[in-house]
């Protein structure tokens, strides 16, 4: 298959699912129509990063753009839509909302195609305009169960996350400026033009508008301190759209400010782009941490933990360095595949006890067998315990920040991932050590549709973490060599 | 570069119609009534309309016609339009301003305004464009931004905050119409066609808000912490 | 020697119309009201009728007292050597002040005034100087905003410099800075002379402010006070009409002819700008006190703006 088909198959799938879904409006086709898509967008997404050898490709008359970079996030992406997928035939059918479903599907299938399309912008432009995309899409995912919470949140999250990116099209059009004293006033807009005219730019110009694309994708990213939405959209949402939230969306928006950093990378800034970045991923941590440890909600726990991880990754793309770049993008697919499996976990318990409560969720081990032992699995995955993949890529970063400039937010960061480490625990050890005061209802056992996305999730975890290929390794540093142009 | 060309006359206009949508801002600030918001802003996508239409005549970008009469079609009546539609669904005719008077409102703004000519100052001073419209632009374009977020922090109703967020893309689009007039009318179309589909969005959302939450002032959503 | 007599003249100009434009005001608000009015020279007639009163003075009142009449009505006998009342061009003695110092000694009057409102321990004179004071923290930064962005304009402290400018030049006249600076002062006009939405002359206790820190005076200590307050007004209104909007109509080269044309003329745009005022006025209700901030907020506001506009041409 050539490259060419892998991304039409990418992008006409969910579309077909889409207009399918609204078309023909019976729930059990809707579901089928979803899943299918979802199954040739991974199978499209799979073998892109092998196909893609050396070379950065553009196609139909530079629009789209695809190079290691977005090759690796669309990966990350199509497994998260294809696991949330056939994750949510179990859970949207325990919602009894059979009506609707349709609009589900739709929806679903349309969040899919815009983050799936993201990376692949050329134009920073469209870029901009598909993250605004995703954002009305997801929208009205997270406002799904018409309850007054789920209101709320999406109210926050149009809100909050379309003034920030609002921030991130005045950092644009500022970058765009700046090239334009170098291109003429006319000048197509994609980021390979860009870093070309980059080390022409005046620093004070790329210095405030990286700034303020630093910010505006921030928001979108989740890093602290403009993370308000995340909580409040990822726990209220249905738990398939959380996953895909959490797994697909963010990394989406971390392309964005990671091809930005690279083309200041080429101006004579200095090391002010990637302070600042490491600053954020530090404070995302520290807010993550906190909130951690004093978390009520098992969903908003997930979600703080999202939190937390983007400040890694953001740590990882701030430190810089083949190292470090490399170590954040595998960050990136190992959070992917085990926030996926959190957040279906979640929502099995979710359903089968009632309640979003740690304090009322008890007893989960003696009650789910196999599901619980996976749940637990992710628990320990995700706080950064081997042998699983994340204990991996976080070490790898923490190696890489070990630099005389940066190495107060390595120690800082391991301090925090200690203190994640023993509050996540602890609530897992509430929810499933502490002993029963009541017996407390418990649903019937919850489909294999829920489960097996979670052994799904997990395996490759687990092999990610206790093998590391030497494929990969040389893949993530070629593509960290684009990224920064010139490091050592 | 279309800046460092301009003449005087020009110049004076450019100036006269970025600082005449400043000031609707600040009466979008100052206000009590919905309604007011609604026609300040709609005089204000009229004042940028005007503005893409005198970039467009004396850059010589014929495009930027197409875009004036965009704005003012898009911008300047369907979305004042829609969004009073969505007004008059609700039954708030006027603002409680709980958070921010709208007088202190007016003077933290005027600070807003002198932090974001020092700012200007700063990056034109770079491109030694210090004496051209560049920092007119760049100011209104910085301050604008600013009160749309002081807007979207101390306004609780939802339809305040919708034409915060409005005001923001509007101070963006009127400094790019100044400093890049060449930006590929691609970009721009679609960005205005996004604004309809926000505020579409908006519209339904606000319609949930209403049903299933009871009222659309912020102050009533405080069912999530922690 | 022309100029001496030309200076002597302003001051006796300011002097001797105060009153006159008071009375116009006052008469035009009555007629637009559909009553009678007391016309136009009744406040001539108020100043004959207080000089030949007794003064009463309260046991509790000190040497301020006394002195505070004189020293508000010198101040505002001071200022129009300063500003362009009749002539075009700068007479001796005018350089003694800018419009910084204008604006400061006019100040000076008011704040003699509010100490003597507290001087006599009356609790209605109290109350007006606490709440003149408070108008006056809100107005004086403004005030003097609207002075910076003056100078900024001219690019110079004087307003003659001001007023060739704006005859001279059309683009300066028409540009945003100037017409934000006639907005801002034409606010801080209806706060510095009472006039509505701020009106504080009333004689209703609960809202006096003016009217309350002169309550204990009596006699030609109050008529002098009155006819301060009134040629403060006019002081206003010629650094509005000659300095800002209307700077036509000045005598250019000093002649008797060219002096009294300049004082018809001042008559006729300060009943232009007396008719916008009454307006203004009548159009609208009295603030509640503490909504006092609001029409202040936009006038600094519109300050700011045209300080921006200054720095951007």
């Amino acid at each position: 298959m050539t490259i060419a088909a892998c991304l039409l198959a990418l992008s006409i799938a969910p579309l077909a699912a889409i207009i399918l879904c609204s078309i023909v409006r019976n729930p059990r086709a809707c579901e089928a129509f979803n899943l299918i898509a979802a199954a040739i967008a991974f199978a499209a997404a799979l073998p892109l990063p092998f196909l893609i050898g050396g070379r950065e490709l553009t196609f139909w008359d530079d629009y789209v753009l695809l190079d290691r970079t977005g090759a690796w996030v669309i990966l990350c992406t199509g497994t998260v839509y294809f696991l949330a997928s056939i994750y949510a035939i179990g859970y949207m059918r325990l919602l009894r909302e059979e009506s609707r479903l349709y609009v589900f599907y739709a929806l679903f299938a349309g969040f899919g195609l815009t983050t799936l399309i993201g990376p692949l912008m050329n134009s920073i432009g469209i870029y901009w305009i598909a993250i605004e995309l995703t954002t009305l899409v997801s929208t009205f995912l997270v406002a799904f169960e018409h309850v007054a919470e789920s209101m709320e949140a999406a109210w926050k999250y149009i809100m909050v996350v379309s003034a920030g990116i609002s921030l991130a099209l005045l950092g644009t059009i500022l970058f765009y400026w700046g090239g334009s004293f170098v291109l003429g006033p006319t000048y197509k807009m994609t980021w390979a033009v860009l870093a070309s005219a980059a080390p022409q730019i005046n620093p004070i110009l790329m210095t405030l508008a990286f700034l303020l694309v630093l910010v505006g994708y921030g928001t979108k990213v989740g890093l602290a301190p403009m993370h308000t939405w995340l909580p409040d959209a990822h726990s209220e949402a249905p738990a398939p759209v959380s996953a895909m939230l959490s797994g697909a969306l963010l990394n989406t928006a971390m392309v964005g400010i990671v091809r930005f950093l690279a083309i200041t990378r080429r101006t004579s800034i200095g090391e002010l782009p990637q302070l600042v970045l490491v600053i954020f991923g530090t404070v995302s941590l520290l807010i993550g941490a906190l909130f951690i440890v004093r978390q009520q909600g098992i969903k908003r726990l997930m979600a703080y933990s999202s939190v937390e991880h983007m400040g890694v990754v953001a740590l990882g793309f701030g430190f810089g360095g083949p190292l470090g770049i490399a170590g954040a993008l595998y960050h990136m697919l190992n959070h992917s595949l085990n926030k996926s499996l959190m957040f279906f976990g979640a929502g099995n318990v979710m359903r089968a006890y009632g309640t979003k409560d740690i304090d009322r969720i008890q007893g989960v081990g003696r009650h789910f067998a196999t599901q619980g032992s996976l749940w637990l699995a992710g628990a320990i995955a995700i706080t950064g315990a081997p042998p699983f993949g994340l204990f991996l890529s976080e070490f790898t970063i923490m190696r890489a920040g070990l630099t005389p400039t940066f190495s107060w937010a390595v120690y800082v960061m391991a301090v925090l991932l200690i203190v994640i480490f023993i509050g996540f625990m602890n609530h897992f050890r509430v929810m499933y050590y502490q002993c029963e005061a009541t017996d407390a209802p418990v649903a019937a056992r919850s489909s294999a549709w829920c489960t097996v996305p979670m052994w799904l999730a997990l395996a490759p975890l687990l092999v990610l973490g206790l093998w590391w290929p030497g494929g990969i390794w040389n893949y993530l540093t070629a593509a960290a060599q684009t990224l920064s142009p010139g490091a050592p | 570069m279309l800046i460092q060309n301009l003449g005087p006359l020009a110049s004076s206009l450019f100036s006269l119609l970025a600082i005449v949508s400043l000031l609707l801002a600040f009466v979008m600030l100052g206000s009590r009534w919905l309604k007011n918001y609604l026609f300040a802003f709609a005089a204000e996508s009229w004042a940028i309309a005007a503005l893409s239409a005198a970039v467009g005549f004396y850059g010589g970008y014929p495009e930027l016609y197409l875009i004036a009469i965009l704005t003012l079609l898009f911008r300047g009546l369907l979305l004042p339009y829609l969004i009073w539609r969505i007004i008059r669904r609700l039954s708030v005719d006027r603002e409680i301003h709980v958070i921010l008077q709208p007088s202190t409102s007016l003077v933290v703004g005027a600070f807003f305004v002198m932090f974001a000519l020092a700012i200007s100052y700063r990056v034109a001073a770079a491109f030694h464009l210090e004496l051209t419209v560049a920092v007119l632009a760049l100011t209104v374009l910085l301050s604008m931004k600013m009160i749309g977020f002081l807007m979207l922090a101390v306004r609780h109703e939802a339809i305040s905050q919708i034409l915060g967020l409005l005001v923001l893309e509007n101070g963006i689009f009127l400094g790019s119409q100044i400093l890049v007039p060449g930006m590929p009318l691609l970009i721009e179309m679609v960005i205005l066609f996004d604004l309809l589909i926000v505020v579409a969005c908006f519209g339904a959302l606000v319609g949930y808000l209403l049903t299933h939450v009871g009222s659309t002032s912020s102050l009533d959503l405080r069912r999530l912490v922690g | 020697m022309r100029d001496i007599l030309l200076q002597i003249a302003q001051v006796l100009t300011v002097l001797i119309l105060a009153p006159l434009l008071q009375g116009i005001i006052l008469q035009f608000e009555e007629r637009v009201q559909r009553a009678q009015g007391p016309g136009i020279f009744q406040p001539y007639r108020d100043l004959w009728k207080l000089f030949h009163k007794q003064v009463a003075v309260p046991e509790t009142a000190t040497w301020l007292f006394w002195v505070t009449p004189i020293v508000a009505f010198t101040c505002v006998l001071t200022v129009p050597i300063l500003i362009p009342v009749l002539t075009d061009f700068p007479l001796p003695l005018s350089d003694m002040g800018d419009i910084l110092g204008g604006g400061l000694i006019l100040t000076l009057a008011s704040f003699m005034i509010i100490l003597a409102g507290l001087d006599t321990s009356s609790a209605y004179s109290g109350i007006g100087s606490s709440r003149a004071v408070m108008v006056a923290i809100l107005a004086e930064p403004t005030l003097i905003l609207v002075f910076v962005g003056i100078t900024l304009l001219a690019k110079a402290m004087l307003p003659f410099v001001v007023n060739h400018l704006l005859v001279a030049d059309w683009a300066a006249y028409m540009s945003p800075a100037h017409l934000f600076l006639v907005a801002a002062f034409f606010i801080l006009l209806l706060v510095e002379t009472d006039r509505m939405p701020i009106h504080s002359s009333t004689h209703i206790e609960v809202y006096m402010i003016e009217e309350g820190r002169i309550l204990e005076y009596s006699g030609p200590l109050l008529a002098l006070l009155k006819w301060a307050s009134a040629m403060k007004q006019f002081i206003l209104y010629t650094i509005f009409c000659n300095v800002l909007i209307l700077p036509w109509g000045l005598s250019i080269r000093g002649t008797a002819l060219g002096a009294l044309g300049a004082a018809i003329g001042l008559l006729i745009k300060f009943t232009l700008v007396a008719c916008v005022v009454v307006f203004v006025e009548t159009a609208q209700s009295r603030l509640r006190f503490y909504r006092y901030q609001e029409p202040l907020a936009a006038s600094f506001l519109l300050a700011v703006l045209a300080i921006v506009g200054t720095q951007l041409s």
